[in-house]
């Protein structure tokens, strides 16, 4: 395995509102770009966290620096992790003493520049405050927000933004799309709720689920990680359970291809395979196209392209997963992905010497 | 592909285009703004103004790159959740995209395809969005439809006797035999107080004669007709035999490609232009009909009467279902044959379990005796059918289809039957 070394961030797709990405001009960018943050004094090796809503993006850098580029702007210290939505922008902020005890959950207004009150702020507890450190399993985001700590609650981009969440359900990640809610819980189980009309709770029907009910295809099965796109869903399994190695994928609900004559709907999870046999490690889901890094580091996109959120340097939308060759070309390996709605945002390191 | 030889000054012609498009939109930038509530983030308020900085600027293609992320973005909004619960805001940004998208198409020279693909874009705008600026999608269709008119006609339009020489495309389409089942009563031009008294308080379904006569469409509508009123328009047309098979689907296609694929030339597969508003869309059809005197008995205002469009080949069947609302049925061509059971019947004709289906059965009735009378509706008869009488072929009324991302059918079905009454207005089948 290649040594952790500070990794560069990429991005493509969309970014019509200015934010970081790449050049930050023009409304797309179709080929993987650095990243570049306005903030000269931000080190972009040092990105902790990303979280991109439709017309901004946030960025909390290592030392604990919020960085907001697109329709909104401003900067921010001490803060541990944000979660962006075009409705609501969540801060997780270190107490006056520093990171640990004292942590404090804020909820913004989309328009404010973090100056002023926000919406509401509650203590966060002081295990939750620090960074939860996933090591392999490439985790992007530092803290599992849109899951409020204590996994009693989670946050909603739309009232109410606060939602209680059962103790016993044991969340240990949740993944919110346009109707729908993914929840993993720490068995492995995968739980989904809301509406169904695409196929996207993956429980065989198009009827919606009020309630977190158990993706029964997937019982028995270990998931590691779950995405949500718009009216998608993505389970990655953890490869120690299947022979092969490939990780489980379910992408129940539509693969949007703007040129398909027919929409399909897949109400059950299918599973997926990459091309050449490779293992998935962690995914991430744009508004209607998915990413995927694998363990060897190679990153796959599909579904929607209109804006080059595929990386594939066109604006072709793709229903079959399919690399993204820059990075293969640079001999980058690529170690963490996360979309926002029509964009996508890579982490990739130098591979050390073995 | 179809050029405008007609015209002797193609470049007039499109500068005239432009000119009488560019006269439907208000002077100022200013003036075209739209009054958005909440639910509309202030990111897309920003862009709205963005684009008609733009447009105003005089900068075209950059105009129609934010109407297409307007469009965009919308559109995802228009796809979540239930459509009556889909904010009318959101509506209206998403017919401000078309009318931009539209009206920057036809700004520079270009041919019959790209007039074409503008009134697409209008057709969109008014299927999916609301009304905005007095119905200027509206005018703006008018303007490009006449625009096409000369030199958009398909070239391989069939003669028009072919319609009633054709043989029926399948054999197992019959005339059902209804002598041994009871008719529905026939009434002629009863009075307002008769039929309350007798159909509509005691909930039993009749057919009037003699009360659409007079409607211009009874003379005026042909294919041809339709053809040249509407022809270029883009409809949603409903592929597949019954609403509940898996090969069903919704597809939008103009009035013409709907015509030469699936009523005329021995069409492979079954398509219906089914349960659309066809009249809010293109207003020169529906001078030709009339709202019959009768529909101000119900109870609701009269703005809630919607107007559905059937039109279609013979062999259009449509699974046992039932409507919310009351229904007044015109057959204006064709013939349509019609089964009704009672709504005390309801446990015996199995209706689904799910949501989206709770009002379609999911058997299909053959020679089961009927306790309702079925009906063969002739042209120029009106059926009055009382809500929650369950009935089969010819129309479709589910008001919980599922919702295809590409097509706004079922969209203007759940609309429909949001609203306590509708008229259906039908053409076809063809025999």
């Amino acid at each position: 395995m290649a040594e952790e070394r500070p990794g560069s961030w990429f991005g493509f797709g969309f970014c019509g509102f200015g934010q970081a990405l790449g050049s930050g001009r023009g409304r797309q960018v179709l080929s993987p770009e650095p990243l570049r943050v306005p903030d000269a004094g931000t080190d972009i090796c040092d990105i902790g966290s990303l979280s991109a809503a439709w017309s901004y993006t946030a960025i909390v850098s290592s030392a604990g620096r919020l960085l907001l580029s697109g329709s909104a702007r401003g900067a921010a210290d001490g803060c541990r992790d944000a979660w962006a939505s075009e409705t609501l922008r969540a801060v997780l902020r270190d107490g006056p003493g520093g990171p640990g005890p004292g942590a404090e959950l804020q909820a913004w207004a989309p328009g404010a520049a973090l100056r002023g009150e926000p919406l509401w702020a509650r203590p966060a507890g002081p295990e939750e405050a620090g960074r939860e450190d996933d090591g392999a399993a490439c985790e992007t985001r530092a803290g599992p927000l849109p899951l409020l700590p204590g996994a009693r609650a989670h946050l909603s981009p739309r009232p109410p933004l606060c939602r209680p969440l059962c103790p016993a359900l044991r969340a240990r990640r949740l993944a919110l799309g346009a109707e729908h809610a993914l929840l993993l819980d720490a068995a492995g189980q995968v739980l989904s709720w809301g509406g169904g009309r695409h196929g996207q709770l993956g429980h065989g029907t198009l009827e919606a689920e009020p309630a977190p009910r158990l993706l029964e295809a997937l019982q028995g099965l270990r998931v590691a990680a779950v995405a949500a796109g718009g009216w998608h869903s993505v389970c990655v399994g953890a490869p120690a359970l299947k022979e092969d190695g490939a990780g489980l994928k379910g992408p129940a609900g539509p693969e949007d291809a703007a040129a398909a004559p027919f929409i399909a709907v897949q109400p059950f999870p299918a599973l997926l395979d990459l091309p050449l046999g490779a293992d998935a490690a962690a995914a991430s889901c744009g508004s209607r196209h998915t990413a995927v890094v694998t363990r060897t580091g190679e990153l796959y996109t599909w579904g929607w392209g209109k804006y080059g959120q595929l990386g594939h340097g066109d604006t072709a939308s793709r229903d079959r997963p399919r690399r993204v060759q820059c990075f293969v070309r640079e001999q980058l390996r690529v170690t963490a992905v996360s979309c926002g709605p029509w964009n996508t945002y890579v982490r990739a390191v130098e591979p050390g010497r073995s | 592909m179809a050029e405008d030889g007609n015209r002797d000054a193609p470049a007039a012609g499109l500068g005239a285009l432009w000119g009488a498009l560019r006269a439907l939109l208000p002077r100022t930038k200013e003036e075209l703004r739209l009054d958005l509530g909440e639910s509309v983030e202030r990111s897309v308020v920003l862009l709205l103004q963005q684009a008609a900085d733009l447009f105003y600027g005089g900068r075209r293609s950059e105009c129609l790159q934010t109407s297409e992320v307007v469009l965009d973005y919308s559109w995802e909004k228009l796809n979540t959740g239930l459509w009556q619960d889909v904010d009318k805001d959101w509506r209206r940004v998403y017919a401000f995209g078309c009318l931009l998208k539209a009206v920057c198409l036809c700004e520079a020279p270009g041919d019959a395809t790209t007039v074409a693909a503008a009134l697409r874009v209008c057709d969109m705008g008014l299927l999916m969005g609301a009304a905005i600026f007095d119905d200027i999608l509206i005018k703006v269709a008018a303007v490009l439809q006449a625009h096409l008119l000369p030199g958009k006609r398909p070239a391989h339009i069939p003669a028009p006797e072919q319609p009633c020489l054709k043989k029926a495309r399948n054999s197992h389409v019959s005339i059902p035999d209804l002598r041994s089942e009871r008719a529905v009563p026939r009434l002629r031009c009863p009075s307002l107080q008769h039929f309350r008294k007798h159909h509509l308080v005691p909930q039993t379904p009749v057919i009037l004669e003699g009360v659409a006569d007079h409607w211009p469409c009874m003379k005026k509508w042909s294919l041809e007709y339709i053809q040249e009123v509407a022809g270029c328009r883009t409809v949603p047309v409903e592929v597949g035999s019954r609403y509940t098979d898996e090969e069903w689907s919704q597809r939008l296609m103009t009035v013409s490609e709907f015509i030469d694929s699936y009523v005329l030339n021995e069409p492979r597969d079954v398509g219906y232009l089914a349960q659309h508003q066809l009249f809010d869309q293109i207003p020169e059809l529906k001078q030709d009909i009339s709202i019959p005197d009768y529909c101000c008995l119900g109870d609701g205002e009269e703005e809630e009467i919607t107007i559905n469009a059937w039109f279609g080949p013979p062999g259009t069947v449509s699974p046992l279902h039932q409507d919310p609302q009351q229904n007044f049925l015109a057959q204006v061509l064709g013939r349509k044959y019609i089964r009704l059971y009672s709504p005390q019947e309801s446990e015996a004709v199995y209706p689904h379990d799910t949501h989206l289906l709770h009002n379609t059965s999911q058997v299909r009735p053959c020679g089961i005796a009927a306790p309702r009378p079925p009906a063969v509706r002739r042209p120029g008869t009106d059926l009055c059918l009382c809500r929650w009488t369950w009935r089969i072929p010819t129309w479709r009324g589910s008001p919980g289809s599922p919702r295809p991302r590409s097509c706004p059918a079922s969209c203007a079905r759940e609309s429909c039957c949001s609203s306590p009454r509708s008229t259906g207005t039908t053409c076809g089948p063809w025999t």
